[in-house]
């Protein structure tokens, strides 16, 4: 499949702070990119660097197979964008702030405004000044304004900020159309694990600047994702049945009674009989997936013993 | 770039400075008409030079007021919004936008004080006859004499005009913008009168705060492509 956005060894320096250090990622065509990462990770510098706004320190960006120099500006037509904060000229009406922004780009089509606008559920209120709407408003006319010429690529910086949870969903199914019917490729950054789950195709997990990590969804539900929560009343003696007779090696304490099995080979009536003959009361069995929350979480949490 | 100047006319709306403008023209003559009618006997202008330089102090001041207030609208305001981050996502040349935004700040502040010189000049023609505002009647081979010279101190004070831009940018504040111009253009029109002469008086001030805010212009011109907006 064709990368649309190529990134090497992108390195950003803040007056000598490293804020991102040698990011690798491709975003291949017709995905959504979900961008995983705590507050300050370096989502936001990463795609400001992506549209220029942000000057690498070192490192090469490819936008639809085109190196980015400073002073590149004509890809920026095929790219629509959230940046933080949706920002709007303040004074002008929903309307003329799009309108704006078409004739900026230079894309004339008629009735593209009221269609975005209605995509995003703002029709009525299009002639009311900015300083007049919510945040979760200007979230939405963000998006409209994002997509309304119809860029090839999305980039999306915590898009659901502020919005109610009807937004959400709206936004989600948006998301989802977009790339289903009209092939965009959608780079999408979040904090909130579950809302990125529900709708990228990969993930890169960014954590202190650095990309830990690119995988697509497919794999980590595959991947360690399913396993076997036991509640017992005897964690010690649990463990030595579980690694001397069962030879059970990948496992995790919760607390003192419950464990959790990552391996798949050894079945649950298997282990509950083990434990039974030796005298250890099972209170309870279940199968369980973890989470990409749970992943993240690791994930962060592992880079951390590492800093 | 024609594109350019009509989208930030439109985005700014610029055309609803030109009630500004006429508002500017109208108090300006009417201020220096009453005092030349309220002086009474002893006048206070002895002729047309006498007045215009009076005048032009004030027309000067304004202005550069004036378009430093459109300078915090178009560039201090953009960077102070955000919306500059908007704007520099748009497949367009950064120079060429921050260009156009420079020369409609330049074009305002030379065309709005050509136009008010010439507004007052007319009325002047018109009314020292009825009013007499001062004694010496004016000649219109006098009043063409000036244009040249008109020209070139409007051009500088364009130039000036743009000096605002420095002390706007270093916190993105349009209140030090408009600040600065004040002081600005207080202080090189600072005295009127027969002893002591006005800095704009003597040649080489406004040339060099002329080429001063040229610089400055062309600075920001210049590292618009360099600088990180974060």
């Amino acid at each position: 499949m064709e990368t649309v956005i190529q990134i090497h060894q992108l390195s950003k320096s803040f007056k000598g702070v490293e804020t991102v250090s040698k990011v690798n990622m491709n975003v291949k065509k017709g995905e959504i990119y979900g961008f995983l990462g705590p507050n300050g990770a370096g989502k936001t510098t990463i795609m400001k660097m992506i549209l220029n706004l942000v000057k690498p320190t070192s490192g090469e960006i490819k936008i639809l197979n085109q190196p980015i120099s400073t002073t590149s500006y004509q890809y920026l037509s095929k790219i629509g964008s959230i940046i933080e904060y949706p920002e709007f000229y303040e004074r002008l009406t929903a309307k003329e702030n799009l309108e704006l922004h078409c004739d900026y780009i230079g894309v004339y089509e008629k009735g593209a405004v009221e269609e975005a606008l209605d995509i995003v559920g703002l029709k009525g209120v299009e002639h009311k000044k900015i300083h007049e709407f919510s945040l979760g408003m200007k979230q939405r006319l963000g998006i409209a304004r994002a997509i309304v010429t119809k860029p090839e690529i999305l980039i999306l910086d915590e898009p659901i900020n502020g919005l109610d949870p009807i937004g959400i969903k709206d936004i989600r199914e948006l998301l989802i159309l977009l790339k289903e019917e009209h092939g965009i490729t959608i780079l999408i950054s979040s904090h909130i694990v579950s809302e990125v789950e529900s709708i990228a195709d990969t993930i890169g997990i960014l954590h202190h600047g650095e990309l830990l990590k690119e995988v697509r969804m497919e794999d980590i539900r595959k991947e360690n994702m399913e396993y076997l929560e036991i509640k017992i009343d005897d964690v010690k003696k649990t463990i030595h049945v579980l690694e001397n007779k069962l030879g059970i090696r990948k496992y995790e304490i919760v607390n003192q009674h419950c464990i959790r099995i990552f391996e798949h080979d050894i079945s649950q009536s298997q282990i509950n009989k083990e434990l039974i003959l030796n005298n250890i009361a099972v209170n309870g069995i279940e199968k369980q997936q973890q989470h990409l929350e749970g992943y993240f979480l690791n994930l962060i949490n592992g880079g951390n013993q590492f800093a | 770039m024609l594109k350019l100047l009509r989208l930030e006319w439109k985005k700014n709306r610029m055309a609803s400075y030109f009630k500004g403008l006429i508002i500017c023209i109208v108090g300006i003559l009417v201020a220096v008409v009453l005092m030349a009618v309220g002086s009474g006997d002893e006048q206070m202008f002895q002729d047309y030079t006498d007045f215009m330089s009076l005048t032009n102090i004030l027309i000067r001041i304004v202005f550069i007021i004036f378009s430093s207030v459109i300078l915090s609208r178009l560039v201090i305001d953009e960077y102070k919004n955000k919306t500059v981050q908007l704007l520099f996502t748009y497949p367009l040349k950064r120079k060429k936008v921050m260009l156009a935004k420079l020369s409609l700040v330049f074009g305002f502040c030379f065309f709005s004080i050509i136009i008010a010189t010439l507004t007052i000049n007319i009325a002047v023609y018109f009314l020292n006859p009825m009013m007499s505002l001062f004694e010496t009647p004016v000649k219109i081979q006098g009043m063409i004499a000036t244009i040249p010279s008109t020209f070139i101190n409007t051009f500088m004070m364009a130039g000036v005009s743009l000096i605002p831009l420095y002390f706007g940018m270093r916190k993105k504040s349009t209140a030090s913008t408009i600040t600065s111009a004040v002081l600005i253009g207080f202080l090189i029109n600072a005295t009127v009168g027969d002893t002591s002469a006005s800095l704009f008086q003597f040649i080489i001030v406004p040339i060099i705060m002329c080429l001063l805010g040229l610089m400055i212009g062309y600075l920001s011109y210049y590292k618009v492509d360099k600088v990180d907006l974060t």
